[in-house]
Parts: structure tokens; sequence; C-alpha cells
């Protein structure tokens, strides 16, 4: 007691904050130790795993796809002897929805799930400022997305390479890149899923802020991005596809094409800082006014 | 309506300036403080004053608004209106500057279930902005230490009884030295010797001149502990002040025990003193008189006294009387005026 005291009248402004890099520090310790955090990492490291083990399998080129297809069955069809096709591949499917329900259910965790098992009252009260409070819990949703990402990848990466052979990556076009320049598109890929996957993840994190039940931030999410999956295949509704994010998904195929257009992937990064932003805008009105 | 007198009645005065830097007679004071959740009033004009270096009480029935007044007061809820002043600064503006120095366990102890009590903590004291960090270890194990969970500690938080989280709760108020701790209903779940455990934290914060707000509905709790009390009903206070204050705001008497009840009446009659017979022997009225003066007549009288009792108000009566005039319909300023006097009995010798 006495100690406090000395503090308190030594220091004519006493700390109002901690330090941030503690703060984060231990959002992310948080974060990495969560059991299901660990199992959805697990998991993401396995996906290309089987991926690349059904595609050696089926060693006699079963996967080929109609030529000139696009999507998915573009990409499965020049997979065999192409290694290095397979992170690309991986990548692109998690995103349909893999990768997007894991960022919605990190974002859930982050404020909702605080908020239902009380310990965001901890928070407050420490007090950690609202604003400095939603930070430190997107930190923590990037972080985990970012990880997320990064391990697909380079799981990815080494299974395309033992698993299907190959140093080199042949693009739907036709063309054939060398080693480096396919790491390349595999590391430009990695960061447009990330940025498509943390747009997902904001809005997310708004909703999180909203509720605190971690289950209608899920429903929503995976609810949201279904329904916007289907208006996007409905062709007479063209005209409300740029407003929906999955339409950006199905253009990061264009990565594996050469000459690679950009148009696509850079109306796809925009789209995604939008709703970040949307996402971003709406978390932090509500953190603000939030009751704790 | 029973408002303090004095502000400065702190039991503890001098400890209680020593830790305060700017001229703060009161820790916490609420004005006007109104709270409406769709359309139910949940608190409404309550004018709390918690005294510096007291341990308030605060008791009300379960949705009597103790602890929408407590979200309130740490500025975890904005008030619908009114004004919160928490150590000497106005909320909201002011909660950066106040809340490092309070301490709070507010609904029930909130912790990760898949991290022990040491990692829970940790993660606590990481957000306590006036814990350096390299004392953040030897905080965390001191407190744990204190709550008696040191053995426990690295157990996942999952695992623990209600009593062990509710240690937890109070492990996390009191991992830095504070000037105000706000203990909710601290003694959910607890054993007996858990009970008092955290009677004896209480104590020990008041002994160091910390002021502490604790909601209970335990009356005997916070007749134990508390040097201070407001009773919140309805989401209003209807009484508060310093404890034996309000105890001896009924009337108080003095029941003697004597063999012979009609001599003794007969000579406190004399000297002008009300008293009736009781079945052991007789009560004497204090409104007027003194007890020591009581005890003189009776004894130059000559009248064989063999025991004698001071005959106060209780906490619990006190309590029932407040919170029950307002379902019949009573001003509760009327109530609390007069209040009640009840035998519970306490031995003055």
């Amino acid at each position: 007691m006495t100690t406090l005291t000395a503090d308190l009248t030594a220091r004519p402004v006493a700390r109002t904050h901690a330090p941030l890099g503690r703060l984060l520090r231990s959002e992310l310790r948080l974060v990495l130790r969560r059991p299901r955090t660990l199992i959805a990492l697990g998991l993401l490291v396995l996906v290309p795993v089987v991926t690349g083990i059904g595609i050696a399998l089926a060693a006699n080129g079963t996967l080929q796809g109609p030529p000139g297809a696009d999507g998915p069955g573009a990409i499965a069809a020049i997979l065999n002897e192409n290694g290095l096709v397979l992170p690309i591949f991986v990548l692109f499917v998690s995103l349909q929805m893999l990768l997007p329900m894991m960022g919605a259910m990190w974002a859930a965790d982050a404020l909702a799930g605080e908020a239902a098992s009380g310990s965001l009252r901890n928070l407050l009260v420490a007090p950690v400022g609202r604003v400095r409070l939603l930070a430190v819990k997107a930190f923590g949703v990037a972080s985990a997305v970012l990880t997320g990402v990064a391990l697909l990848t380079v799981s990815g990466v080494l299974c395309g390479l033992l698993l299907l052979g190959g140093d080199s990556m042949i693009t739907i076009s036709g063309t054939t890149l060398s080693f480096w320049p396919a790491l390349g598109r595999i590391l430009l890929m990695a960061a447009l899923v990330t940025v498509q996957v943390l747009a997902v993840a904001a809005v997310a994190l708004a909703i999180s802020s909203i509720t605190e039940h971690p289950l209608i931030v899920m429903a929503v999410a995976l609810g949201g991005i279904i329904v916007f999956t289907v208006l996007n295949a409905i062709p007479a509704l063209d005209w409300l596809h740029p407003l929906l994010i999955t339409d950006s998904w199905s253009a990061l195929v264009d990565v594996m094409r050469d000459p690679m257009p950009t148009d696509g992937l850079v109306e796809g990064v925009l789209r995604a800082l939008c709703y970040m932003a949307i996402g971003g805008s709406l978390a932090l009105a509500r953190m603000l006014t939030k009751d704790g | 309506m029973t408002t303090l007198p004095g502000v400065d009645r702190g039991v503890n005065g001098v400890a209680a300036e020593a830790v305060t830097p700017a001229p703060s007679p009161v820790a916490a004071r609420t004005r006007g403080l109104r709270k409406v959740y769709r359309g139910t009033v949940a608190v409404d004009n309550v004018d709390l004053d918690v005294p510096d270096g007291a341990v308030l009480g605060m008791l009300g029935p379960n949705g009597s608004g103790k602890t929408t007044t407590i979200r309130m007061l740490l500025g975890l809820v904005t008030p619908t209106a009114g004004t919160v002043e928490l150590l000497g600064h106005r909320l909201p503006d002011g909660a950066a500057r106040a809340l490092p120095a309070v301490g709070a366990l507010v609904e029930g102890p909130g912790f990760h279930p898949f991290l022990s009590g040491r990692e829970n903590l940790l993660r606590c004291a990481a957000a306590e902005p006036l814990l350096a960090t390299g004392d953040v270890r030897r905080a965390v194990g001191e407190a744990l230490e204190r709550v008696g969970l040191a053995d426990a500690a690295h157990r996942r938080y999952r695992g623990y009884s209600l009593g062990m989280k509710q240690r937890m709760g109070l492990a996390a108020a009191l991992l830095i030295p504070r000037r105000l701790v706000v203990l909710d209903e601290p003694t959910n779940g607890l054993d007996p010797a858990g009970t008092r455990e955290v009677r004896t934290v209480i104590a020990e914060l008041h002994a160091a001149g910390t002021t502490v707000l604790v909601s209970s509905h335990l009356l005997a709790e916070v007749e134990a502990t508390c040097t201070h009390v407001a009773v919140l009903h309805r989401g209003s206070v209807v009484a508060q002040g310093p404890l034996g204050e309000l105890l001896d705001s009924g009337n108080d008497g003095l029941l003697v025990s004597t063999p012979d009840a009609a001599t003794a009446v007969e000579a406190l009659r004399d000297k002008r003193i009300p008293a009736r017979i009781t079945p052991d022997g007789l009560r004497a009225d204090l409104a007027a008189v003194s007890a020591p003066e009581v005890v003189a007549a009776l004894v130059h009288a000559g009248v064989a006294v063999h025991e004698v009792r001071r005959q106060r108000t209780g906490l619990e009566d006190l309590f029932a009387r407040l919170t029950e005039a307002e379902a019949n319909g009573t001003e509760l300023s009327e109530v609390a005026g007069h209040v009640a006097m009840a035998p519970v009995e306490e031995v003055t010798r």
C-alpha cells in the first residue's frame, strides 16, 4: 500500500494505459493458446496434405477438366506433375468457405466470446480504452488469419513439391514459370487471400461487438457468404455483383494466368478494403457506446 | 432520506487522506443517476456517496439496481442521466485517470476456461496501467497467494470450483494496491471459511486506507464488515450513512435482567425514566437518558441487576422496514426518518 502511495504522489501524472506491446503480446498468447485456434491451424496444415495425396493417387490425370474451364476445375486440371500449383489451388478452394469461416470464428471469440465469459469487463475496468481494446482485438484476429494463411501456403508448397513434384509452374495460359517467379505468384495469391479473409473478419468483428453470442457471429458470417455466393450465381442480378465480396474470390484465378490480368485482382482488393472500412467503423461505433 | 451529514467521516480518515492526491473527500459520488433499459427503469435518481476510506455496504434485494449502479460507477455502462465522479474524476472522460486505481469484481468472475488461473491473472495484469512490466509475475503470484489459490494456479480455470472462481475474481481486483476496491457479491459461492477470508481481506484493505464498496444481500456480512451502508430498493437509494448512525436512528432501549422488576420500574419512574416490565426484567427507554444514568438509578434504589443489554436496531430490521415500506405504499423518507427498533441484542458491559 505504501508503494502505491509513493507512486501516486511522486508522479504527478500516473499511467493511464498499459503498454501497448504488453497488451498485444497478451492477446497473441490468448489467441494462439485457445484450443480451437490450434485445431483450426492444424486443419489448415492438413488441407494441402490431403489434397496432395489425393491428386498424387489419381496420378493418371483423372482430374483433367474440360479445356478452357475456369475456377478450381481449371487449376486442378493442371495440378499433376505441377506441384507449385498446389498452394494456389488450396488457397483458392479454402477461400470459398474454410478460411472465411475461421476468420469469423476468431472474430467471434475476440469480442462476443470475451463478453460471454465476462472477461471483457476485466479489460474494460483495467482500464483498456475502448478504441485500444478494439485495436488489440483486431490485431489478434489479423494475427490468427495471417498465421492460418501462412501455414496453409507453406504446407501447400511443401506438399506440392514432395507429393506432386516439379520445380516450375505451368500456368492455365499454357506458359511455364520458373521456380522463383512461381513462388512470387504463390506469395501474391497468399496476400490476396489474406486481404479477402481479413475483410470477412472485419465485418465479423463488427457483429462480434454487437452481440455477446459467438454463435450469432458465425451464423451471420457464414449465412452471408452462402447468400452472397447464391446471389453471385444469378446472372439477372449482375447489377448487384460489384457489391458482393464473393465476386472478388473467383477472380483470384487470374493469378494463374500469364500474362496476369490485374483488373479483377485490384478490384477485389479495393472491394475488400471497403468491407474492412465498413466493418471497422461499425465495430468502432459500437465499442464506444457499448455497455460492458 | 438519510444523507451523509459530513463526508470526512471515514473511520480511517488519516490513512484515507494520505492516498488522496486531490482534495476529494469522497472516493465515489453519483448525482441523479438514472439508467433505463428499453423502457425499464433499472436505476433512478441515485445520489450515492462513498466516503474516502470507508467500507460501504450496498444492500438491496435482487433487482434493486446494485449491480447497475456499480457498472455505471465503473464506466462500464453509460447512464441515461446523472453524473458519476470516481476518485475525483468525472466519468466518462476521467475514466482513464480514475480506473487504474480501482479494483473491481463485478457480476461474478469472468475468465478464460482454457487458461490456468495464473495465465488468466497474467492476462489481467498485462492490462493494468499501474503495473510495471517487470512486476507482473510477482504481482500475480502475490495475488494468488493472498486468495489462497497458489496451489491451484497451474490448473485450468475450467476445473475450478465456484468458490475458487470467486477467489480468482478477488485476486484480479487485488492485483495492485488500489484506492478503491469494488466487490459485487464477493461471497457468492464461498464456504464459511471463504466468507471469513473475504471479511479478512476487506478488513486488511480498510486498515490500509483503501475505500471498499461491497454489495451484498447478506446482511450479517455487511453488518460485520462495513462502516457505512447504502440501502437500494427498486433502483433508488432509500437510506445511506454510517452504519452506527443508521442503526441508532431507531429508538434505543436498555434491557435489564432483574428479579424485582416492579421495584425497578418504580425507581425509574421516580427519576422520570420511561420503562416497562418485560418477561425477564424491564426495558428502559433511552430516548432522553443515557445507559449509565439508568444503571445508577437502579443501583441506588437497591435493585439487583443481573445483566444489562443494549437493545439496538438490527440491520435486518432496518433493511426490512426500508425495502418493504414501498410495497405498502408508505413514504420512504418517512420510514427512513424513524427507522425501526427491533431486538437484535448487543451486550454492553
